[in-house]
C-alpha cells in the first residue's frame, strides 16, 4: 500500500484528452489500479504543471462513495471541468466517463459544469453511480405471446375446445354435439364430405344439417371463447320438428338420446353417400353394433337367427343393476310375444342377442327414463348405476367374435404385463408373439366371411393392423341432472387428447378430475350418467 | 345497589328495601314468609347495631347538642369501621336507611354549627344509597359539611362523590355558575384517586371537568405508567380537540419522568416537531437518542437534526444516518438469514402447481405476455428486499445480464417497464447495491426499459433519505421528456423515493407539469399522486391550488377517465389525517365539474379523517353508500374506502366497520360492492382475520368479476407477508378455478404474490408501535393502490401495473431485531405472544398471552407483542418491535 501517491496519468479518452492530476489515498494495490482498459493509456509523465504550487484553492478533496465503496480521498482541480474528475474515477472505479453520474446538489454533475457554481466543499461525500456492466441489449427475436397469436393457435394451448353457448334450453344438443365432436374419425369424414357432391337421394335438410355440423366442429376447434351453435340448431330444428316444441313461447328441454340417435341418423344417411368418400358407411363403422339374434320359441321349439345393426346399447335399470356391465347382460335377453306360425296363436319367444361386430366407438345408453303409464308421464329412474373407465365386452360377444379378440386381447396383456415391470423373458414373449400370429391366421382363414365388415373397417382405419380387443375406454360422458325428464340440465364430459376431462356446461368448460367422472354414476341429485362413449383399445398387428 | 324508589320517605319503602337485601342475601327463603320476620332474621349482633343505631338517630333529634355530638360521632364511628363486601351495602347503612329521611328533616332544624356539619357528612354518605337519581344529595351535603378527608368514608363514597361532580360540573356549566368550590373537591378526588390505584377514574374525573392540567401535579413514579397508558388510549376515542389535549398531558407527564421514547411515540402521534425535538434536547444520552433515531426512522418521519439536539458533529452525523434508514438493509437481511429463507425463490415455488391435480395450466409451450407480467410482480414481492432472486439478478459469476435480459424481455411493452423496475423491489433499501444494478437498464434504447429503471430507482430509495440526494439527482432529468411512459417512471419514482419528505427541489419541479396544458391527462395523475406523496399530510398550499387547478382546466370528458379520478387523491393525501384543515380546500371542490365534485368531495373527507377512528364520519360515509342511483356513480367507491380508512384506527371501530361493510354487500349497487373487498382489506391490512377471510372467499366467486377480482387482490392484501396457509390454499384452488380467465389469474398471482411478500418477513400494515402510531406515507401507499384498484380493468389490468409498486411505500420488515450498544444485532430471549389489553387494570397484568419463547431476531405477526425473557438487559425502548437498543442491566446477578 502506498500513500500519497501522486502519479499524473494520461488518458486517452475516445472524445478529450486532458492532464489528469489524481492523488489520494488509493485504498488498493497498485496492481488493481492497471486496469485493462486504461493500461495501454497509462504512461507516468514528468510533472508539466506544478499545480499545487500555482493554483493557491483549486484542489479540494472529497470521498467518492461508488457501490459499497468509499474512496476516501480524490482531489478535485476545480480550475479544470468535472471531466477531468471523472477520468480520475475512470481509473479509480473503471466505470467509462460517459456512464458515470455523479450526484452533486441539485442534480448530476454535467462534464462542463463550472466547480464553483456546483460548490464542492472540502471533505464532501460525492456519490457516484454508474458500472461498466454490458448494456442491456433486446434479443433479436422477441418471444411471442399467446396474446399476441390469432385465436386459433391459442386453442392449442388452452388444451380443450370452445364450449357452446345454450340459445334457451339448449344443453341437450349441446351436449350431444360435444360429445360427438370428440370423435376425430367423425370429424375427419365430415371434413371430406363435399357440399358441391350432395346427390339427389339426399334430402336437402339432411345435406343442410350435415353441413351444418362440419361447420360447428369446424368453429368449436379454432375458438377458445363460446361458439354460439345458431345455424346447426335451426337446420336442426327444420329437418326434425320436434326438436322445435315450443311451450310458453319458449323452446322447450329435449331428450338428448333422441337429438343423439337423430343426429347420428342424418350422418350415416349423408356420409355414406359414394360422394363423400371411398362409399363405405362411416358411421356404422364407427359406431355401428352388429348383433346376432337368436329367436327361440320355449313352446313350439321354433327357433330363427337373425342380425342386426344398432349404434347403441342400452343399459336397462332394475331392482338387480348395480352395475353397467349387469345392465348390458339383460339387455341381450328379451322376451317378446309374436305370432307363433306352428302354434297358431301368438306365444312368448326369448330374445337371446350376442354381439359379433364392435364399432371403434361404442355408446350406451342408460335407459333412464321411461313412460310412466300411470301418471301419463315421463319419468326419471335415478338408480345407481356403476360404470368403469376401462370395460371389457368380451362375455357380450357371439363365440365367433370371441375367437377374433382371442389373439389381439393375447397381445395387449402380454404389453401391459411389460408395462407393469413383469420382466417377461425375450423367449416366452417371442412364443407368445408366434402364438398370436398362429391365432391370427386362423382368423383370417376362418373369417373370410366377414370380410366386407372387415373392409369397411379398413377402409376407415388406414392403418390396417390396428386390432379390436373387445376393451373399450371411456372418452365422453352426457349427463343429465335433475328429477324428471322434461326438466334439469345436460352436461357433456368429454375426455380430450391429452388426457384430460374437461366438463362442457354450455358456454363454460371446466377441466375436471378423471376420479370425478366415474362419480356421475347417479343414486343422488348430481349430475347422472346418460349416455357413455367409450373407445375402443387396439393393439397393432 | 339497590335504588329504593322515594328515598325520602321513611317507614314502609325502607323496610320494602330492606327485604329486597334479604331477599339478595337468603334467595332460599320465601319472600312472603320472611316479611313477617324480617326482625327475626337477623342474628343478634346485627339486632344489637341495629338497636344501637336507632338509638343514636333518637339522640340526634335531642335538643341537647352535646347528646347530638357524641350520637353522631358514634354513628359515624360505626359507619367508618364497617367491614363491607362489594356485594352488600355495609350494615350500619343499611340499618340507617330507614332514617335518612328523618336525619334530613332534623337537619334542616339545626342551627348552624359544627353538630350540623357532622351530620351534613354523615347525610352526604347516606345518600350514597339513599339519594334519588339527579338530585346529588351526597355532594350537596358534602359541600356543606366539615369538608374532612375524603377518603375516611371509603371508596365507593368517593367515586359517587365523582360522580355527582361531572354532573353537577355540567349543570353549572350551562348555568355559568361559579364552580370552585366543586374544583376544591375534585383536587381532594383525584389525590385520593391517584394514591390509591384508581388513575382511570382520576382521568375521567378531570375529563369531565375538564381540567386534566390538575393531574400533572398529581402523578408520581409509581402510577405515571398506568395514568398515561389510560390517557393515551382513551384518546382515540375523544371527539375533536379533546384528543390533542389528553395527548398533551400524556407527553407532559411522560416528559416529567423521562419516559422519553414513550413521550417520542406521542410527539408523533401528535405530528408535533417542537416536542420531537423536546425530546432530542432533553434527553443527554446519546444511546437512548440513537433509540429515538430508530423510532423516527421506523416512523418514515424526515428529520434533521441539529447542533442544539447533538452538539457533535460525527455523533450527530451517526444519528441522522439511522434516522435516514440507511441500516434498515442490512437489519433485515440479518433476520432473513437468522429465519434461514436467503434461498430465492421462483414464482413456480409460489403457484405450487403440483399440489393442483388435473387442472394445472396445461403445458406452456408459448409464453403468455399477461402470466409473465403476474410472475414479475411475485418474484418482486416474494423476494423483495433480499437482492437476490432467479429472475431479474445473476450470481456476478454467470455471464453478465444474460438471464436476467431474457426475463426482462419476456415482458411485453410496458411489461418492460415493470419488469426493470422489480428489480428495485428485490434490491429495495440497499441504494448502493440497487443503483448498482439498475444502471445498466439507463443505456438501453427501449423506452418501457428506462421508464422502469427510474421507477426502480425509486423503489430502491424507498423510505431510505441519503445526503446525496441520488433519486432527486438522477430522476430529475427525466420528468420532462417526451416519452409518456418515461416521464411518469420518474415522476412516479420521485414521489415513492421522498414520500413525506416534503421536498421543496421536487415541489418545484413537478408542479410546472399541472399547469401544463399539454401532458396528457396520466402523467399529471401521477404527478398529482407524487407531489401528494412528498407532501403528505402537510397541508400545502401552493400544491393543492396546483392541483385544484389542473383539475378546473381539464376538458368536461376527460374528467370521466378513470385517471382523473386520481388527481382528487393526490389533492387527499396532502390533507391525510389533518381533519379540518381540508374544509377551505373542500370548499373549493364544491365549484368542480358535476362529474367530479361529488368523487372529489369524499376523497378529501376520506383522507382528511383517515386513522381518526371519527364515527360522524363513519356515518357520514355510510349515508353517502345509501343513496341508490339509476347511472353509474363514481363517488360511492372512495366513500365505501372512506369508512375503512376512519376507522381503521381502534379495534372497536374496526369491528363495527366491518359489520357495516357487510350491510353494503347486501344492500349496496354493484359499484359499493365492488369497493367492499377493497375497504375490507385495509382494515385487516396483513391481519387475516377469520370472518374477513371467509367473506372475501365468498366474494371472490362473485358472479361480478370487478368483484371477485377486487376480493382476490383483497385475499392477498390481509394477507400480505403473513405466509398464512388458508389463504395461499384458497388462492391456489382460486388460480385453477380461474385457470383461463386471463384477468381473474393474474389478480390471483398479485394476491399469491403478496401472502408470500418478503418471504413472510414484510407487513404492510401502516399502523406500528403496538397499533398506536400510523405512518402517514405507508397509509398514503396503500390508498393510492386501492383507489387504482376501484377501477381494475383500466389501471392495474391495463397499461399501469405498475401502480402496484406504490405498496412499497407500506413494506417493513415485521421483525424485532434487538441490538447491543455498538448497534450491532444482539441475540437474546425473548416471550412473543398474544397482546392483552392491559389498560386502566391493576396491579402488574401480564401484557401478553400464549407467548413462546424465542431468542432474537424475531418475527411479530399482528397482534403480537414481544418481552424480554432475561433480566440481563433493559431495553431503551418499551415497545419491543424493530431495532431495538439493549442495555446491560447492572444489577443482574448470573445465578449459575
Amino acid at each position: 500500500m502506498v500513500d500519497h501517491v501522486t502519479t499524473i496519468y494520461q488518458c486517452t479518452l475516445p472524445f478529450h484528452e486532458y492532464r489528469i492530476n489524481s492523488r489520494g489515498h488509493l485504498p488498493f494495490s497498485t496492481s488493481k489500479l492497471s486496469h485493462p482498459n486504461s493500461k495501454q493509456n497509462q504512461k507516468p509523465l514528468p510533472s508539466p504543471h506544478p499545480t499545487n504550487a500555482e493554483a493557491p484553492i483549486t484542489m479540494v478533496t472529497v470521498s467518492v462513495k461508488w457501490q459499497k465503496e468509499v474512496y476516501p480521498a480524490v482531489e478535485i482541480d476545480i480550475s479544470q471541468p468535472p471531466y477531468v474528475f471523472k477520468c480520475q474515477l475512470y481509473d479509480l472505479t473503471g466505470v467509462p466517463p460517459e456512464r458515470q453520474k455523479i450526484m452533486v446538489k441539485g442534480g448530476l454533475l454535467k462534464d462542463d459544469a463550472d466547480w464553483s457554481k456546483v460548490g464542492v466543499k472540502e471533505g464532501q461525500r460525492l456519490m457516484m453511480m454508474g458500472t461498466a456492466d454490458e448494456i442491456v441489449k433486446a434479443p433479436e427475436k422477441g418471444p411471442i405471446f399467446v396474446e399476441d397469436m390469432p385465436e386459433e393457435e391459442q386453442v392449442v394451448n388452452v388444451g380443450h375446445s370452445a364450449g357452446l353457448f345454450n340459445l334457451g334450453n339448449t344443453c341437450y344438443m349441446n351436449s350431444t354435439v360435444q360429445c360427438l365432436h370428440s370423435v376425430p374419425e367423425l370429424k375427419s369424414a365430415l371434413t371430406e364430405y363435399n357440399q358441391l357432391g350432395k346427390s339427389n337421394d339426399l334430402d336437402h335438410s339432411s345435406h343442410l344439417l350435415t353441413v351444418a355440423t362440419r361447420d360447428l366442429f369446424n368453429d368449436l376447434d379454432k375458438n377458445v371463447k363460446p361458439v354460439a351453435p345458431m345455424q346447426f340448431w335451426m337446420v336442426l330444428r327444420k329437418k326434425y320438428p320436434q326438436f322445435g316444441q315450443q311451450s310458453n313461447g319458449a323452446f322447450m328441454q329435449q331428450d338428448a338420446e333422441e337429438c343423439w340417435t337423430q343426429l347420428l341418423y342424418t350422418l350415416s344417411q349423408s356420409l355414406k353417400l359414394p360422394s363423400s368418400s371411398e362409399g363405405p358407411d362411416v358411421v356404422k363403422a364407427l359406431f355401428g353394433i352388429e348383433f346376432d339374434n337368436r329367436i327361440h320359441c320355449a313352446e313350439s321349439g321354433e327357433e330363427s337367427t337373425e342380425t342386426e345393426t344398432v349404434y347403441s346399447l342400452k343399459c336397462h335399470i332394475s331392482q338387480e343393476v348395480n352395475h353397467l356391465h349387469e345392465g348390458l347382460k339383460r339387455g341381450l335377453k328379451s322376451e317378446l310375444e309374436k305370432a307363433s306360425p306352428s302354434l297358431g296363436r301368438s306365444a312368448v319367444y326369448v330374445k337371446d342377442s350376442r354381439i359379433n361386430g364392435l364399432p371403434r366407438y361404442l355408446t350406451i345408453q342408460f335407459v333412464r327414463f321411461f313412460w310412466k303409464r300411470e301418471s301419463n308421464q315421463k319419468a326419471k329412474i335415478l338408480r345407481k348405476v356403476d360404470y368403469p373407465l376401462s370395460l371389457d365386452v368380451y362375455d357380450l360377444c357371439s363365440d365367433n367374435l370371441r375367437k377374433k379378440l382371442e389373439g389381439p386381447r393375447q397381445v395387449l396383456r402380454d404389453a401391459e404385463g411389460k408395462k407393469a415391470g413383469l420382466k417377461t423373458s425375450v423367449k416366452t414373449s417371442g412364443s407368445t408373439a408366434g402364438d398370436s400370429k398362429m391365432t391370427e391366421a386362423e382368423e383370417s382363414s376362418s373369417g373370410s366371411g366377414e370380410a366386407s365388415k372387415s373392409t369397411a373397417q379398413e377402409g376407415l382405419l388406414p392403418e390396417e393392423e390396428h386390432q379390436l380387443t373387445g376393451i373399450y375406454d371411456l372418452v365422453a360422458v352426457l349427463t343429465h341432472k335433475g328429477r324428471s325428464a322434461d326438466s334439469g340440465h345436460y352436461v357433456a364430459w368429454v375426455k380430450q387428447e391429452n388426457g384430460k376431462w374437461v366438463q362442457f356446461d354450455d358456454d363454460n368448460p371446466i377441466l375436471q378430475r378423471e376420479e370425478d367422472i366415474t362419480k356421475l354414476s347417479g343414486g343422488g341429485d348430481w349430475h347422472m350418467a346418460y349416455i357413455c362413449m367409450y373407445k375402443a383399445r387396439v393393439v397393432p398387428m | 345497589m339497590s335504588k329504593t324508589p322515594d328515598p325520602n320517605s321513611t317507614g314502609a319503602s325502607g323496610s320494602k328495601s330492606n327485604r329486597e337485601e334479604a331477599t339478595i342475601k337468603v334467595p332460599s327463603k320465601d319472600p312472603k314468609k320472611k316479611d313477617d320476620k324480617k326482625d327475626e332474621d337477623l342474628s343478634e349482633e346485627d339486632l344489637a347495631l341495629k338497636q344501637q343505631l336507632e338509638l343514636y338517630v333518637e339522640k340526634v333529634q335531642d335538643a341537647d347538642a352535646g347528646l347530638q355530638k357524641v350520637a353522631l360521632e358514634s354513628m359515624r364511628q360505626e359507619i367508618r369501621t364497617a367491614t363491607s363486601s362489594m356485594t352488600s351495602v355495609p350494615k350500619p347503612l343499611k340499618f340507617l336507611r330507614p332514617h335518612y329521611g328523618t336525619l334530613k328533616g332534623n337537619y334542616e332544624k339545626m342551627p348552624d354549627s359544627d353538630v350540623k356539619k357532622l351530620l351534613a357528612d354523615i347525610l352526604s354518605v347516606l345518600a350514597l344509597t339513599m339519594s334519588a337519581e339527579g338530585e346529588r344529595e351526597s355532594l350537596k351535603y358534602r359541600l356543606l359539611g366539615s369538608q374532612g378527608d375524603i377518603g375516611s368514608w371509603g371508596h365507593e363514597y368517593v367515586r359517587n362523590l365523582a360522580g355527582e361532580i361531572s354532573q353537577e360540573y355540567g349543570k353549572r356549566q350551562s348555568e355559568e355558575a361559579p364552580i370552585d368550590d366543586l374544583m376544591e373537591l375534585v383536587q381532594q378526588i383525584v389525590a385520593f384517586h391517584m394514591k390509591h390505584n384508581a388513575e382511570p377514574e382520576a382521568v375521567d374525573l378531570l375529563m369531565e371537568v375538564e381540567d386534566l392540567d390538575l393531574l400533572v401535579e398529581h402523578v408520581d413514579s409509581t402510577n405515571y405508567k398506568r395514568t398515561c397508558s389510560y390517557l393515551t388510549s382513551s384518546a382515540k376515542y375523544l371527539p375533536g380537540p379533546d384528543d390533542m389535549l389528553v395527548l398533551d398531558i400524556a407527553y407532559t407527564i411522560y416528559m416529567k419522568f423521562e419516559e422519553y421514547p414513550s413521550a417520542l411515540v406521542t410527539a408523533l402521534y401528535l405530528d408535533n416537531t417542537q416536542y420531537v425535538k423536546q425530546v432530542f434536547t432533553s434527553c443527554d444520552d446519546l444511546l437512548r437518542k440513537k433509540q429515538f433515531c430508530y423510532i423516527l426512522a421506523r416512523h418514515g418521519q424526515t428529520f434533521e437534526l441539529d447542533t442544539e439536539m447533538c452538539a457533535e458533529d460525527e455523533e450527530r452525523e451517526r444519528l441522522q444516518e439511522i434516522i435516514n434508514n440507511t441500516k434498515l438493509s442490512e437489519g433485515y437481511l440479518t433476520l432473513a438469514r437468522d429465519i434461514e429463507v436467503m434461498e430465492a425463490k421462483t414464482p413456480e415455488d409460489i403457484y405450487k402447481p403440483h399440489l393442483l391435480d388435473g387442472r394445472a395450466s396445461a403445458g406452456a409451450s408459448v409464453d403468455s405476455a399477461r402470466q409473465n407480467l403476474a410472475s414479475t410482480f411475485v418474484n418482486a414481492f416474494v423476494n423483495a428486499g433480499f437482492g437476490q432472486d432467479k429472475l431479474m439478478t445473476v450470481p456476478s459469476e454467470a455471464s453478465s445480464g444474460a438471464a436476467s435480459t431474457s426475463w426482462l424481455f419476456k415482458n411485453k411493452e410496458h411489461g418492460k417497464a415493470s419488469a426493470a423496475a422489480s428489480l428495485g423491489m428485490i434490491l429495495l433499501w440497499d441504494v448502493d447495491s440497487g443503483l448498482a444494478q439498475l444502471d445498466k437498464y439507463f443505456h438501453s434504447t427501449d423506452t418501457h426499459v428506462i421508464a422502469g429503471a427510474l421507477l426502480g430507482v425509486g423503489i430502491v430509495n424507498c423510505g431510505i433519505k441519503n445526503e446525496c440526494d441520488p433519486a432527486l439527482a438522477l430522476l430529475a432529468e427525466y420528468i420532462d421528456k417526451e416519452d409518456p411512459s418515461i416521464r411518469i417512471g420518474a415522476i412516479m419514482g420521485l414521489g415513492l423515493a421522498y414520500a413525506g419528505s416534503q421536498n421543496e427541489q421536487i415541489r418545484d419541479k413537478l408542479t410546472p407539469i399541472l399547469g401544463d396544458s399539454k401532458a396528457s391527462l396520466d402523467v399529471l395523475a401521477f404527478t398529482a399522486i407524487s407531489l401528494g406523496l412528498v407532501y403528505v399530510g402537510s397541508c400545502n398550499e401552493e400544491i393543492a391550488q396546483a392541483i385544484i387547478f389542473a383539475l378546473m382546466e381539464r376538458i368536461e370528458s376527460e374528467l370521466g377517465e378513470p385517471f382523473a379520478r386520481l388527481l382528487p387523491l393526490g389533492l387527499g393525501l396532502l390533507y391525510l389525517g389533518k381533519q379540518e384543515s381540508v374544509e377551505a380546500t373542500a370548499e373549493v371542490s364544491k365549484t368542480f365539474n358535476e362529474k367530479i365534485r361529488k368523487h372529489c368531495d369524499m376523497t378529501l373527507l376520506s383522507c382528511a379523517y383517515a386513522g381518526t377512528g371519527n364515527v360522524l364520519k363513519v356515518q357520514h360515509f355510510l349515508g353517502q353508500c345509501a343513496q341508490h342511483f339509476e347511472k353509474g356513480e363514481t363517488f360511492q367507491g372512495p366513500s365505501v374506502l372512506g369508512i375503512a380508512m376512519v376507522a381503521m384506527a381502534e379495534e372497536l371501530g374496526l369491528e363495527m366497520a366491518i359489520r357495516s361493510l357487510e350491510h353494503l354487500l347486501q344492500y349496496g349497487e354493484q359499484n359499493i360492492r365492488r369497493a367492499v373487498p377493497l375497504a375490507l382489506a385495509l382494515l385487516c391490512i396483513s391481519n387475516p382475520k377469520v370472518n374477513v377471510m371467509d367473506t372475501l372467499s365468498r366474494l371472490s366467486h362473485d358472479s361480478d368479476s370487478e368483484v371477485a377480482m377486487a376480493a382476490i387482490v383483497s385475499l392477498g392484501l390481509i394477507g400480505a407477508g403473513t405466509n398464512n396457509a388458508r389463504i395461499a390454499g384458497m388462492l391456489r384452488n382460486l388460480s385453477s378455478y380461474y385457470y383461463k380467465e386471463a384477468n381473474l389469474l393474474f389478480c390471483v398471482r398479485i394476491a399469491q404474490g403478496l401472502v408470500h411478500l418478503g418471504k413472510g418477513l414484510l407487513t404492510l400494515s401502516p399502523y406500528h408501535s403496538e397499533h398506536f402510531l400510523l405512518s402517514p406515507t405507508a397509509l398514503a401507499g396503500l390508498v393510492t393502490l386501492l383507489y387504482a384498484c376501484l377501477d381494475m380493468k383500466a389501471i392495474v389490468l391495463g397499461k399501469y401495473h405498475y401502480i402496484l409498486y406504490f405498496l412499497t411505500l407500506a413494506m417493513q420488515p415485521r421483525m424485532l431485531l434487538t441490538v447491543d450498544e455498538n448497534l450491532k444485532p444482539l441475540s437474546v430471549p425473548v416471550r412473543v405472544g398474544q397482546a392483552v389489553d392491559v389498560v386502566g387494570q391493576a396491579g402488574r397484568p401480564k401484557t401478553i398471552t400464549g407467548f413462546q419463547t424465542h431468542s432474537t431476531p424475531v418475527l411479530l405477526a399482528a397482534g403480537d407483542r414481544a418481552e424480554l425473557a432475561t433480566e440481563k438487559y433493559t431495553p431503551l425502548s418499551p415497545i419491543l418491535e424493530g431495532f431495538v437498543i439493549l442495555k446491560e442491566n447492572p444489577d443482574y446477578r448470573d445465578d449459575q
